[in-house]
């Protein structure tokens, strides 16, 4: 038989629809990521001087080389391109302490790409969010440099705010409710406590994760839940007795609470995809880290909590909506 | 008349659509009519070599009721009867003619008969016999969707139509559901007293079942159009702008809040038909003039074209000649797209004749032409948050990477409706869609 069409003619290219992409890619969600860091990294630096700064970027730097470095290990394709290693590093700063040394950070930010994240594969392969194991290990193996604290010393403008001299949840857990009664909550709400350089100034880490909703890097359905629920649950105990436990708002501008539920817990890959996955999920969070904060053996429960969750994710997947189509046949 | 549910999906780039509506197609030297419409099925040609045709002359039939019979597009002489490449790029039996420059039709159309005083069986005679084929998909011949309960059961049971439940919902699809594709909208303000006409057929056709049209949430219904309606009893039902609400499956969802049993049933078991309104059009010619379907409105758009045009082509109208007549086209095209731009099907070479499934053509040049990434899921979960339904493509299209069909199976792989979304909004550019297909037609070869 005769062919249908001649060869010798330039072929046209074929491939599978879709035809047309989004333009967003993977840097383009870290690079947002990164964005909605600044003011977190900026209040930081405020309020603890240049030293937040270095540290930044020496864990920035760890995180890019270890990443480069098991890539080529491992023989997989680079892709620090991607930006997802310099979010590691950045993350990984914001939630130590001032004062942690170079090498303490060093080891924590690459505990965090390689055991966290590069031995399963990398990026979204990863069970557990990497920052978190990061930090689970410098935490228990140098608990003194994780845990040694300075107080706020603002650049330019506002007093120093020195009511308290640790965490206000140290000072919740060592030296009881009362203590706390004064203290303002404006200093809370912008950082004007001693804390770890990203989480002090709720302020800014606010501005980031309403950045990140805006830019639909991330649905409101992890950080709501996860402020919502502990809000409630602090607010029950809080109606209870108020001798024992503090105010239900103080526990959301103290610690990692906002970071954690914008930034840690919407971890790509950790965390569940389907709504009432998430939906869960947040809850899970902001119970646990609440129940850690009462009665468990860590000051701050989030790290904790959005570890212990993520260890269930595979199982909130489960949880979705009845699909397209799905209907007893017809007989 | 609103949606009766909702649904996840994407907002797409909105497009221009160029004015005036539609334009003709200058008469083509050459037609490429292929016997066929999907795959297997092929009418036998009742013309021969070196014979003269002219233009609406039946030059294939078929016996099988899936199977619209071919018509000559021109008139001219048969030069030949071989196969050529279909959309899909599979061989396919196709009548070859060469113009003569004319354009003489049959005498028996043009003839206004009017249809007022047909009955049902014969309007679905006179529509058969025009090969009017419904683009889908699944794309078929449109007297087969509206084959109700008379003629004869066995005749159906043995040709495969499922008929499990009478038609009692006609939705007309008037929305334009991808970039790319403007002809539905066009032909609503074009013809729109065909449309009219097509409803009172309709009508006839189906007895009882209520008729309703589904325009673009923008293209609201023009004033010919809406004054023709008036009187008639029709609901409009006007979609919002988000894709694939003019897939069939989610439309027959918005409109009556059915859903088509997945995986194996399909629009008639749940009582629905949809006509395309393009589709319409040629059902009102066939039956009102006993016209058969010898043309297509085409949209074209890209490389260059920045606003849709919508040409009326001839059927067998090479892709080349097309391309040929276009001014605005910048550079030269590397893809060019049958279809809409989240569903359409690449073509393998310009010389592919334009047919009764191709209702939009897209030139892409270098620049446009995008391609996809062999890198792994990062589970960012945005493919999770637009299938519309309701699915997880990112695990499926894991599990079809990995061979591993049955479970992709249980995970309701064969309930997605190959929409794209997937693969359109994935940040990693992985190629969700093709992984979707391939996992369905492994299953089905299994
Ligand atoms: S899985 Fe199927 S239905 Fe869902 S978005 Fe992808 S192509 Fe569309
Ligand atoms: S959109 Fe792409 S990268 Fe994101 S979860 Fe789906 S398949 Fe994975």
């Amino acid at each position: 038989m005769e062919k249908a069409i001649s060869l010798d003619k330039p072929m046209l290219r074929v491939s599978v629809a879709p035809h047309i992409q989004q333009k967003i890619t993977t840097s383009h969600l870290m690079y947002n990521t990164l964005i909605a860091l600044v003011p977190a990294l900026l209040a930081g630096i405020y309020f603890f001087g240049f030293a937040s700064l270095k540290l930044a970027l020496i864990c920035m730097a760890t995180a890019v080389a270890c990443e480069a470095g098991m890539k080529g290990v491992m023989g997989r394709k680079l892709t620090i391109i991607n930006g997802s290693s310099l979010v590691l590093g950045l993350l990984f700063a914001l939630i130590c302490s001032p004062e942690v040394p170079w090498w303490t950070a060093v080891v924590g930010t690459a505990m965090a790409v390689i055991l966290g994240s590069e031995i399963y594969g990398g990026l979204g392969n990863n069970p557990f969010n990497a920052v978190l194991v990061g930090w689970a290990v410098a935490r228990i193996s140098f608990t003194e440099q994780m845990t040694t604290w300075i107080m706020p010393e603002p650049l330019f403008g506002l007093e120093a705010g020195g009511y308290i001299e640790y965490p206000p949840l140290d000072v919740i857990r060592v030296d009881g409710v009362e203590t706390l009664v004064d203290l303002p909550w404006l200093d809370l709400f912008i950082g004007n406590v001693p804390g770890t350089i990203g989480t002090v100034c709720v302020a800014a880490v606010l501005i980031g994760g309403i950045y990140l909703l805006a830019r639909r890097i991330i649905t409101w359905h992890i950080p709501v839940s996860f402020l919502a629920s502990a809000w409630l649950f602090g607010l029950i105990f809080w109606l209870i007795d108020p001798e024992v436990y503090a105010n239900p708002t103080i526990y959301l501008l103290s610690g990692w609470m906002v970071l954690g539920a914008f930034f840690l817990a919407t971890d790509k890959g950790t965390v569940p995809v389907t709504a009432p996955g998430m939906i869960i999920f947040g809850i899970g969070c902001g119970l646990i880290t609440m129940i850690i904060r009462y009665w468990g053996g860590f000051v701050d429960g989030v790290a904790f909590a959005i570890l212990l969750m993520n260890a269930l994710t595979p199982l909130l997947d489960r949880v979705r909506p009845r699909v397209y189509g799905r209907v007893k046949q017809v007989a | 008349m609103g949606l009766k549910t909702s649904f996840s999906g994407v907002s797409l780039p909105p497009q221009k659509v160029s004015n005036p509506a539609i334009e003709d197609a200058p008469l083509p030297k050459r037609v490429v009519l292929p016997l066929g419409q999907n795959g297997n099925r092929v009418c036998k040609p009742v013309v021969e070599v070196g014979e003269q045709v002219k233009t609406g002359q039946l030059i294939g039939q078929s016996d099988d009721f899936l199977v619209a019979p071919v018509h000559s597009s021109i008139s001219g002489t048969i030069t030949a009867i071989r196969p050529w490449f279909d959309l899909s790029g599979n061989e396919m039996l196709s009548v070859i003619v060469e113009s003569d420059g004319n354009d003489s039709w049959l005498e028996e159309i043009r003839a206004d008969e009017g249809f007022s005083d047909k009955e049902a069986a014969q309007l679905l005679t006179d529509l058969k016999a025009a090969g009017v084929v419904e683009i889908g998909p699944p794309s078929m011949p449109l007297h087969a969707k509206f084959a109700t309960p008379e003629p004869s059961k066995e005749a159906r049971f043995l040709v495969g139509i499922p008929q499990t439940k009478p038609v009692d919902t006609v939705i007309i699809n008037g929305i334009d559901a991808e970039p790319g594709m403007a002809a539905k909208g066009a032909v609503l303000t074009k013809y729109s007293s065909e449309i009219a006409d097509g409803i009172r057929i309709l009508q006839k056709l189906i007895g009882s079942a209520q008729i309703v049209l589904a325009v673009n949430s923008n293209g609201s219904v023009s004033s010919p159009l809406s004054g023709e309606l008036a009187g008639l009893s029709v609901q409009v039902f006007r979609g919002k702008d988000k894709y694939p609400l003019g897939l069939n499956p989610i439309l027959i969802k918005c409109v009556t809040g059915r859903e088509i049993p997945l995986p194996d049933g399909n629009e008639q078991d749940i009582g629905v038909a949809v006509v395309d309104a393009a589709t319409l059009v040629h059902l009102v010619e066939a039956v009102r003039d006993l016209k058969p379907q010898v043309e297509k409105v085409v949209s074209i758009s890209g490389a260059g074209i920045t606003a849709v045009k919508n040409f009326r082509v001839r059927l067998g109208t090479l892709v080349q000649d097309l391309i040929e007549q276009q001014t605005g086209l910048k550079g030269e095209p590397v893809k060019v797209i049958a279809g809409g731009a989240m569903t359409g099907v690449a073509l393998l070479s310009t010389d592919i004749p334009v047919s009764k499934e191709t209702d939009a053509l897209i030139f892409q040049t270098a620049t446009e032409a995008k391609s996809f990434s062999p890198d792994a899921c990062i589970n960012c979960g945005l493919c999770v948050r637009h299938c519309p339904s309701r699915l997880l493509p990112n695990e499926l299209s894991k599990y079809c990477e990995f061979s591993m069909f049955e479970e992709a199976r249980a995970r309701f792989l064969l309930h997605c409706i190959e929409c794209g979304i997937c693969a359109y909004v994935c940040p990693e550019k992985r190629p969700m869609l093709h992984l979707m297909r391939y996992g369905k037609r492994e299953l089905s070869l299994a």
